[in-house]
């Protein structure tokens, strides 16, 4: 039983019409808090790992541990005075943060989260292609990146956007096509192959096991799409000032900041379901989202070390990197998979 | 990078056509300051030129105003400026190495630098009570003897370092990506070199075995023992190989100085605090010292009078940045910002 | 051989040379043909009624240092760019702070203050209870006013 079913369940009484209206409104109002308490947490743990890992201290002075650091950040971040550039395009400078944020949390919903003991089944919302949906998501955000460079006026923010945009063109095709050697495989064993569940409940072995060459190349293309060091050159603060994000202020940019760890956190949530097993483990009936979180959070783990000691690649030799290898090296895997399941009958 | 730098660039998309720095955003003119003080006030404008090693300016005005004034340091004095003018450059070499890695996007060394810095500023507390800006020598001698807090300090910090710059050495060096921004690029020929007056670790690293404190010592330099790191590839990666090993000879140099320190006066009684507005000088004297940077170099004219009556300063890293437009033609916009990073700017003493 | 005027040495043991204008060019041209090709620094003295201009040669291979004194009444020296492409920045430092005009030097233009800038602060008769500020244009070009302006 999802959330869903089990908010209808107290607000039967209302009908089935205004009971489910209600139930999805508050499914997505939990969704919400759930994204954005997430983030908070990985901003706050990226804060005191990258501290760790430099020999700081990192936030300790509001609430125990610096806890309330991030809150805030966040409300100090709301209380600033918007400083709208003069020459701005209004409408796409304005609406910019707010696709990059929301297209975000839209994918959320439509991850597989597992059980958690007394709660059930928390998946949110289903989907026979989810997999279609997310990625078509994660396709949407670069163009909030654009509309970002290109309503602020300012050369920094226009070639900042440029560069991510080279960027997730060049990451998101060797990214696809490991996503559809697993599509491949998962096709042998259950029907709706492309609905990420049952990729994952169906699955024997997990597929990372099964294509390591995939795991790799998705994960460097993950790391690639959420801007992370060494791949950071759309807000590389030594060239670009900040990027595409150079005129925001106050919330709007705070939507751009979350949206970087929002992006690094959902990645890792995708790499951890789509090659890690997600939440399967032991006694996964039970605690399957543990195992989720907890793979999850380790991906992110290993991206924050690898931003805490990478300088920035050149973006001309990014571009190489997507297409010149990273494509060749994921069209060898698709054949794999080819072979392990046709072949192999795995 | 330290300071505020303006570039206009024309740019054909991400390559840089036209270059043309913009300076002076720090302009403090402290050439005409310095006619308008004693020639033992003077000093503290001398700290504020290349303020993250602020020890070898000093040496470098001293040097010129002892000269005009006729009142030669003690020994003792000289060699504890020359352990002061080394722990200095290690530090200048720090901030280097911090805001390289942060120019290329890389945040980590920043702090470990920056760790191992605060341990030299500890020492420069321990000795005047003062971080950055220290005013530790003076005309005559130094402004107060080591004592044996100092001389512990400073062997502590001998023994720790070492260790802990082959860590920061290490996380650059072994890092592929980094190899690949600084390899080959910005590659600066000798005769260009010489020819635009760069100077210093710049230009040792285009193979030009040139260093003041050989050329010419001053101090007691010729009295130690060290090498001049030489680099014939004179692109990015050979200025920061070069920088390095510097700071592995200046520990050399430091280690041979508390060995070697003499005992004695550390100041010349001929400059006591009252007789020093009263001093004159004559003649004009041109003093160069290799500071962190490159050849710094002090000009001071004197007309007879208790103040001087020009001052000229030769900076090295205003030489060195003017080969920036150079270097920078028809290269990516991010490989600019790595040769601007791999130049060592310090503002202040660019813009004096 | 160029005409010298006079030669002699500095309290830095160092050999100072000085010669006209007009032969400086021609001097110039053989040091650097001898081997100085470093030229260390180029230093303007405002004398009060002329103007020294003192160029410090230095050799990398020989390791010498030559100073080579010029005297001008009517602050103009000819420019050594041409020889020495560090005296660039060196010559417009001095045209900035000094005022020495530097024949055919190729961008003579303010280096360290704004264009506008009302004197040269190294000049010994510089006005110095006069306030001029730095006001920002549009374009973020610098220049120099009398009046505060609107903070920029």
């Amino acid at each position: 039983m999802s959330i869903l079913q089990w908010i209808y369940s107290v607000l039967s009484f209302l009908g089935h019409d205004v009971g489910y209206a209600l139930a999805y409104i508050i499914e997505s109002i939990i969704l919400l808090i759930f994204v954005s308490i997430s983030l908070i947490v990985m901003v706050y743990l990226f804060r005191k790992y990258m501290a760790r890992v430099q020999q700081r201290i990192g936030p300790n002075r509001v609430g125990k541990f610096g806890l309330l650091q991030l809150i805030a950040d966040a409300l100090k971040l709301a209380g600033k005075e918007v400083i709208f550039p003069k020459e701005r395009d209004d409408l796409p400078y304005k609406v910019a943060p707010f696709v990059v944020f929301f297209g975000l949390v839209l994918a959320f919903a439509f991850l597989p989260y597992g059980n958690l003991s007394i709660f059930g089944d928390l998946t949110i919302t289903y989907s026979d292609v989810s997999i279609i949906f997310i990625f078509a998501i994660l396709s949407i955000m670069p163009i909030g990146e654009v509309l970002a460079g290109i309503g602020s006026h300012n050369k920094y923010a226009l070639m900042g956007a440029l560069r991510s945009v080279a960027k997730d063109v060049s990451f998101e095709v060797p990214m696809m096509i490991s996503v559809l050697a697993i599509v491949m495989m998962a096709s042998a064993r259950t029907a709706t192959s492309l609905n990420l569940e049952s990729i994952v409940t169906t699955e024997i072995l997990p597929y990372g096991i099964l294509e390591p060459i995939g795991l790799f190349v998705f994960f460097i293309a993950m790391i690639a799409r959420a801007s992370y060091a060494p791949f950071d050159m759309g807000e590389s603060d030594s060239e670009l000032v900040s990027g595409y994000s150079t005129e925001y202020t106050g919330l709007r940019f705070g939507l751009f900041y979350m949206g970087l760890f929002g992006t690094i956190f959902l990645g890792s949530l995708l790499v951890s379901l789509l090659y890690l097993g997600g939440f399967n483990g032991p006694i996964s009936s039970q605690v399957g989202f543990i195992w989720l979180l907890v793979k999850g959070i380790v991906l992110v783990l290993i991206s924050f070390t690898v931003w805490l000691s990478m300088p920035r690649i050149r973006i001309d030799k990014l571009v190489n990197v997507g297409w010149k290898y990273l494509l060749p090296i994921s069209f060898i895997n698709l054949v794999l998979a080819g072979v392990l399941t046709l072949g192999l009958g795995w | 990078m330290h300071g505020v730098l303006r570039l206009k660039a024309k740019l054909d998309g991400e390559v840089i056509k036209e270059l043309e720095p913009v300076i002076g955003y720090l302009h403090r003119n402290a050439e005409k300051l310095c006619e308008m003080g004693f020639y033992c006030d003077n000093l503290i404008y001398f700290d504020r030129m290349d303020y993250v090693g602020a020890m070898n300016m000093e040496v470098g005005y001293l040097e010129a105003a002892e000269k005009i004034l006729g009142v030669p340091p003690p020994e003792r004095a000289k060699w504890i400026r020359v352990i002061m003018a080394e722990l200095s450059r290690l530090a200048a070499h720090l901030v280097w190495a911090g805001a390289y890695g942060l120019d290329l996007g890389m945040l980590t060394p920043f702090f470990y630098c920056f760790g191992e810095r605060e341990k030299i500023l500890t020492i420069f507390t321990e000795a005047c009570g003062s971080r950055q800006e220290t005013n530790y020598m003076s005309i005559g001698g130094v402004y107060q003897d080591f004592n044996e807090k100092i001389i512990e300090e400073i062997k502590d910090f001998l023994k720790t370092f070492p260790k802990r710059m082959e860590i920061i050495y290490n996380i650059y060096v072994k890092n592929d990506v980094f190899l690949s921004r600084t390899k080959g690029i910005g590659v600066l020929s000798r005769d260009l070199a010489i020819a635009y007056g760069v100077t210093g670790p710049m230009l040792r690293a285009s193979g030009v075995e040139y260093d003041v404190r050989k050329a010419e010592p001053y101090l007691v330099y010729d009295k130690v023992n060290f090498d001049i790191p030489i680099s014939h590839k004179g692109d990015n990666l050979a200025r920061f190989l070069v920088r390095f090993e510097e700071m592995r000879q200046s520990l050399k140099i430091i280690k041979q100085a508390l060995d070697k320190l003499p005992e004695g006066p550390y100041f010349n009684p001929k400059a006591k605090k009252s007789m020093m507005i009263r001093m004159r000088g004559d003649g004009e004297y041109y003093a160069r010292t290799e500071s962190s940077k490159g050849e710094f170099g002090v000009y001071i004219v004197g007309d007879g009078g208790v103040k001087p009556y020009r001052v000229r300063v030769r900076s090295p890293t205003f030489k060195n940045l003017s080969i920036l437009p150079v270097l920078s033609k028809d290269v990516m916009l991010a490989d600019m910002i790595a040769i601007s990073g791999s130049i060592d700017l310090v503002f202040g003493e660019i813009d004096r | 051989m160029v005409d010298i005027i006079q030669e002699s040495m500095g309290k830095d043991g160092r050999k100072i040379i000085q010669v006209s204008v007009e032969n400086l060019i021609p001097l110039m041209n053989e040091m650097r043909s001898n081997g100085f090709d470093h030229l260390s620094l180029v230093t303007a003295i405002d004398r009060k009624d002329s103007i020294d201009v003192v160029y410090h040669l230095h050799s990398m291979d020989r390791n010498e240092y030559v100073v080579v004194k010029v005297n001008t009444k009517n602050y103009v020296v000819p420019s050594v760019t041409g020889i020495w492409p560090s005296a660039n920045w060196d010559e417009r430092e001095q045209y900035d702070l000094v005022g020495v005009k530097f024949e055919g030097h190729p961008n003579l233009k303010r280096l360290f203050l704004p264009e506008g800038w009302i004197g040269h602060p190294l000049r010994k008769d510089y006005d110095l209870s006069k306030v001029q500020y730095v006001n920002m244009d549009e374009d973020g070009e610098d220049y120099a006013t009398f009046d505060a302006g609107d903070g920029w």
